[in-house]
Formats: C-alpha cells, structure tokens, sequence
C-alpha cells in the first residue's frame, strides 16, 4: 500500500494548503464553543427581547439544550461547511487535470478514490473530535451534568452521517462532469432523503434520522434499535456509494 | 438575571476565531487579487461583514487559482 499512503499524504497537505484544515477546525471550535454559550444565554436574549403583553417563560436551560444548540449548529449549518469544503474533492483533479500524471505513473485508480476518501474523513473526524472536545469542556462548566442516555451513540450518529455525505459526494464526484456537478448532485440528494421523510414518512431506512434524533435519544424518546438499524444501513450504504466510484471511476477517461 | 458581560471571558475565544478566519481570508484577498467571480471590494466587504460564512464562502468558491 505504498501508493496509497503517498497519496493520502498529498491529499491532507492539499488540504493544509487549501485552506480546508483552517476552516474546518476554527469552525468546529467556534460551533463548540457557542453551542453552550447560546443555551445558556437563551434566557438572557430572550429577556432583551421584551414585546409588550407578552411575558416569555423560559425554563432554566439545562445540559440537554446545550447539546440541542450542538447537534442543531452541527447538523445544519456544519453539514452545510462541510459539503462547500469538500465540494471540489474529485471533481477539481479532474477539471485540471492533476491526476493524469500519477495515474499514468502506475497509481492504481482505486488508490486514487480510497485515499481521498480516506484524507476527508481524517480531517472530518478531527474537526469533530475538537468540537465535541471542547463543547463538552465548556458544558461541564457551564451546566450541571446528568446522565444522560446514549451520548456516545447520539454524537457518533452525527458522524456517521458527515462520513455518508462524504462518500456520496465522492460518488456524485466520479459520476457527474464539471467542477461543482459533484455538489449539486449531492445536494439533490439530501433533497430526495428529505422529501421521504417529510412526506412519504420512510423512516425505517432514512440515514437523515441519524441527524434528526440526536436529542431524542438523549432523553430516551427515540428508539436506539431502529436508530442501530439505519446505522448499520448507512454503514452498508458508505461502503456501496464508494465502490460504485470507485467502478465507476476505472471506467472513467480522464 | 446575568449579564451578557458576565460571559465576556467566554465570548472573547469566539471572537477571536471569527477575526483569525476573517483575517487570513483578508490577507489572502489582498495578496492573490485573481477570483474566480465578482472583484476585490465585493470579496472585502464579504469576508468581513459576513462572519464565519464569509470567509468560508472565499476559500471555497471565491477564491482563483494560485498560480
């Protein structure tokens, strides 16, 4: 595998350079940081916010809506950070043209997909690692901890779920032409996953209650064996998305 | 009832993130000067009056090639 470790080491010092490595961990910092701080301070805007005849009850926030902030900042806007980051990871190689050279070299073509999913998920799993890090830190000061139920598997769901939009992406990547078809594509998607759920309520196979449930698990409202199934469905899913790229991406002229 | 003063030890962490983000993405702007659309003024007043999202959006999509 010495074909794969050099280019997984290419990859992540493109990401450095790209600026990806900047952008995700101070976005993961700063998610992890102001999601206690807006539930803490709820009360206190709230307050501010006065409307006349109108008196706002607000219940003393609690360690359970320190982790809503964390999975409603984490599941909407840093699924959407992550996609645009990730946007253009096949799909500018092949717009330029880069990987002409070491394919010809002898790098195999499923070496070439591997690393590069494997270069995402490293910097994905880091970023999100330092989020949880410290969201956790500023948690335990802020509030008073209580047990709470399946922590581990709630953020692990959210994980789950970046490292299936990664591979879909990848996917798209292979399968779509031009420089962002790979992100519409994707985009697209999530549309679909979305419209079965709201709509035709396909909730027994819908990785995208690997986002929605987060905190119902906390507060064992959620079934944690439906929520083991589609785990193991979007493991199965991660792995099919990247060997179709990666049929897909063998047949592929450059 | 708190102050939001009373989280400023907290808050200044934050701060300091969005304008080490904002920064960076004003430093490159000014050093690379190529986008792939709009022109500099449009991408200045983006990174900087738009926090967190703005020099997001630069690095990914705004941003030209380095040569």
């Amino acid at each position: 595998m010495n074909g794969f470790t050099a280019f997984l080491r290419k990859e992540l010092l493109e990401h450095v350079r790209n600026y990806k490595v900047l952008i995700l961990l101070s976005v993961s910092a700063i998610f992890g940081m102001m999601s206690p701080l807006t539930a803490k301070m709820m009360p206190d805007i709230l307050a501010n916010v006065k409307v006349e005849g109108m008196v706002l009850k607000v219940p003393e926030p609690t360690f359970i809506d320190a982790f809503v902030q964390f999975f409603n900042n984490f599941s909407q806007m840093g699924m959407a950070i992550l996609l645009l980051v990730f946007g253009g990871l096949l799909s500018q190689d092949l717009a330029k043209g880069t990987l002409i050279i070491p394919l010809s070299k002898g790098l195999s073509r499923y070496t070439v997909i591997l690393a590069k999913y494997a270069a995402a998920l490293i910097l994905w799993t880091l970023s999100y690692v330092l989020a949880i890090t410290i969201h956790y830190g500023y948690t335990l000061y802020l509030f008073k901890p209580i047990s709470v139920g399946h922590l581990f598997f709630s953020l692990f769901c959210l994980w789950l779920f970046g490292a299936f939009l990664l591979a879909v992406l990848l996917m798209a990547s292979v399968i779509t032409r031009g420089t962002y078809g790979g992100l519409f594509v994707t985009a697209a998607g999530l549309g679909i996953l979305l419209i079965c759920q709201t709509i035709f309520r396909m909730d027994t196979f819908n990785p995208l209650k690997l986002v929605s449930e987060n905190v119902a698990l906390l507060t064992g409202k959620a079934e944690f064996d439906q929520l083991l199934n589609i785990a193991w469905i979007t493991g199965a899913l991660i792995l099919a998305a990247l060997i179709l790229a990666m049929a897909v991406f063998k047949k592929k002229s450059i | 009832m708190t102050h939001i003063s009373d989280y400023l030890p907290f808050l200044i962490p934050i701060i300091a993130l969005e304008l080490i983000l904002a920064l960076s993405a004003l430093i490159h702007i000014l050093r690379h000067r190529s986008f792939r659309f709009g022109n500099m003024f449009i991408w200045i007043i983006i990174v900087l009056f738009f926090q967190i999202i703005g020099p997001i959006i630069y690095f990914t999509i705004g941003r030209g090639e380095d040569e």
